[in-house]
């Protein structure tokens, strides 16, 4: 778009600034924090694979099972996990703060404040943790 | 009392007849803390350099024409305040992802292009004559979309979306949110009426919510939230359409 | 009614991708907690764990957490390949979406066998 020819007739001569396709979202915090929570789904991913891997070594029997847990156990899966939590709670906190944006929901006459909405995930979110826990306290 | 000061202006300058690409000339403008951008602008313009274009008219966020990249960031240049660059630079560019047709212009005519195809006024339910009276609407319909219909058509949330940047066939979130305004409208037929722009590859599906339109605009309209909502009206809608079972 | 169908193609999808986003929002962090840190080893033994999911509300659960959050990667996957610079849309939709779909079957299988 940037030929150096010059037309009178029409001087218009639009240029088009480029754009890096692999690595546009260098070029501003907002795209970086985007790109993280994305990147989340990466771990999700590995972390659904694992559990119905899981399944499966359960359903074999106990030794297979045990087996299963020492290969939870391994320097490598524990390194997964640490880095896989931090990208978790990125997800979590990134899901929960879009919800008052992609949920509009009207009481009466006004729209509902987005701090209440967030809020109330926050609580539900520690209730299910909590619940979670106390579920494998006992168990 | 006001407090003068000498600041680098850099201002990315394209003529379009002379230039091969966009080069960035540097000002030094005397301003004033109570000035904004668009003052320092005017400064050049009227002291320094006459041969810089710029668009603006009117010097109150309303008018929605002087949207540019300051400091790399999109902003209303009458919305930008000199005492919040402290620093005594600022870096002023034209908004990204659209062509330059001249120093801080842009071409728009793909906006402008987009804005009509979502058809973005009233497609009443029923039409009704002068004498029928006007649509009404309570305050809670109204309040339903408002926000919506704040939009300045300033482009800055272009300039921040990097999907417009890198697919230009995607709607947008100025289009696709007004789009959306009507489409929530009491009063409006909706997006059946409109057509299925909104629900088509180059619409809302384009979007993958990276948020950044909503935190530059400068009227608060969220867009980022107004696509998400139309997302999930499409999804719904096409999921009971398979119910229904037409196609 | 009007839906364009190459934007359907992409709705179902996103349904799934928006709860399973939800729900592993909820879930995964405690999950991953409990399952792999090595704190509660009773819950993580053989017994424990075959007992807890012999009930077939567990199993109900334990199938929707892993098909959502299966789709929900997925998607996002999609997203993320296009966004790291993959044009190839049609063939990474293809690619994670079946490996959502067999994942999913496969999840279902295993907590039969159980």
């Amino acid at each position: 778009m940037s030929a150096a020819t010059t037309d009178t007739a029409n001087p218009r001569k639009p240029y088009v600034r480029p754009i890096s396709k692999t690595s546009w979202f260098l070029t501003s915090a907002r795209y970086k924090s985007y790109m993280v929570h994305e990147v989340s789904s990466i771990f999700v991913a590995l972390y659904m694979i694992q559990l119905v891997a899981g399944l499966f070594y359960l359903a074999a029997g106990p030794e297979e099972w045990e087996s299963y847990l020492a290969f939870l156990r391994s320097p490598v899966v524990i390194l997964l996990t640490l880095v896989g939590l931090v990208f978790f709670v990125i997800h979590t906190t990134s899901w929960f703060k879009a919800v008052p944006q992609a949920t509009r929901i009207m009481r009466g006459e006004e729209v509902l404040p987005g701090k209440i909405l967030v809020t109330a995930h926050y609580g539900i979110w520690a209730a299910v943790s909590l619940f979670v826990i106390i579920l494998a306290w006992v168990a | 009392m006001t407090a003068t000061r000498t600041i680098q202006l850099e201002v990315l300058r394209y003529r379009p007849e002379q230039d091969a690409k966009p080069f960035f000339q540097t000002y030094a403008v005397p301003v004033e803390d109570e000035w904004v951008v668009l003052d320092a602008l005017n400064y050049v313009k009227d002291e320094l350099d006459r041969t810089l274009s710029y668009r603006w008219s009117c010097h109150m966020f309303v008018c929605g024409s002087c949207g540019m990249m300051i400091n790399g960031e999109p902003k209303l240049a009458c919305k930008a305040f000199m005492q919040d660059y402290p620093s005594g630079k600022i870096r002023v560019e034209p908004l990204s992802n659209f062509p330059i047709e001249r120093d801080l212009v842009i071409v728009q005519d793909d906006f402008v292009e987009k804005l009509t195809a979502v058809k973005p006024y009233l497609l009443p339910k029923q039409d009704k004559t002068v004498e029928q009276g006007e649509y009404l609407q309570t305050p809670a319909e109204l309040k339903k979309y408002k926000q919506y219909s704040l939009c300045i058509n300033c482009l800055c949330c272009y300039a921040a979306c990097p999907q417009y940047g890198l697919e230009p066939s995607f709607i947008g979130p100025a289009a696709l949110t007004l789009a959306h305004r009507y489409n929530t409208d009491s009063r409006d037929a909706g997006p059946e009426a409109r057509g299925d722009l909104v629900a088509a590859h180059e619409g809302v599906w384009a979007c993958s919510f990276v948020g950044a339109c909503s935190q530059v605009c400068p009227k608060d309209v969220d867009p980022a939230g107004a696509i998400q909502q139309a997302k999930l009206y499409s999804a719904l809608n096409f999921v009971t359409g398979m119910v229904k079972g037409d196609k | 009614m009007a839906h364009s169908s190459r934007g359907s193609a992409k709705a179902i999808p996103w349904f799934l991708f928006a709860a399973g986003g939800t729900v592993t929002a909820f879930v995964l962090p405690v999950m991953l907690i409990v399952t792999n840190l090595g704190f509660f080893p009773s819950a993580m033994s053989y017994e424990g764990m075959s007992g807890f999911l012999s009930w077939w509300i567990v199993k109900l659960a334990v199938l929707g957490i892993l098909t959502l959050g299966l789709w929900h990667a997925a998607h996002r996957l999609r997203v993320c390949a296009h966004d790291f610079g993959i044009r190839a849309d049609e063939l990474v939709a293809w690619i994670v979406y079946s490996a959502a779909g067999f994942g999913s079957v496969a999840a279902a299988v295993a907590l039969l066998m159980i």
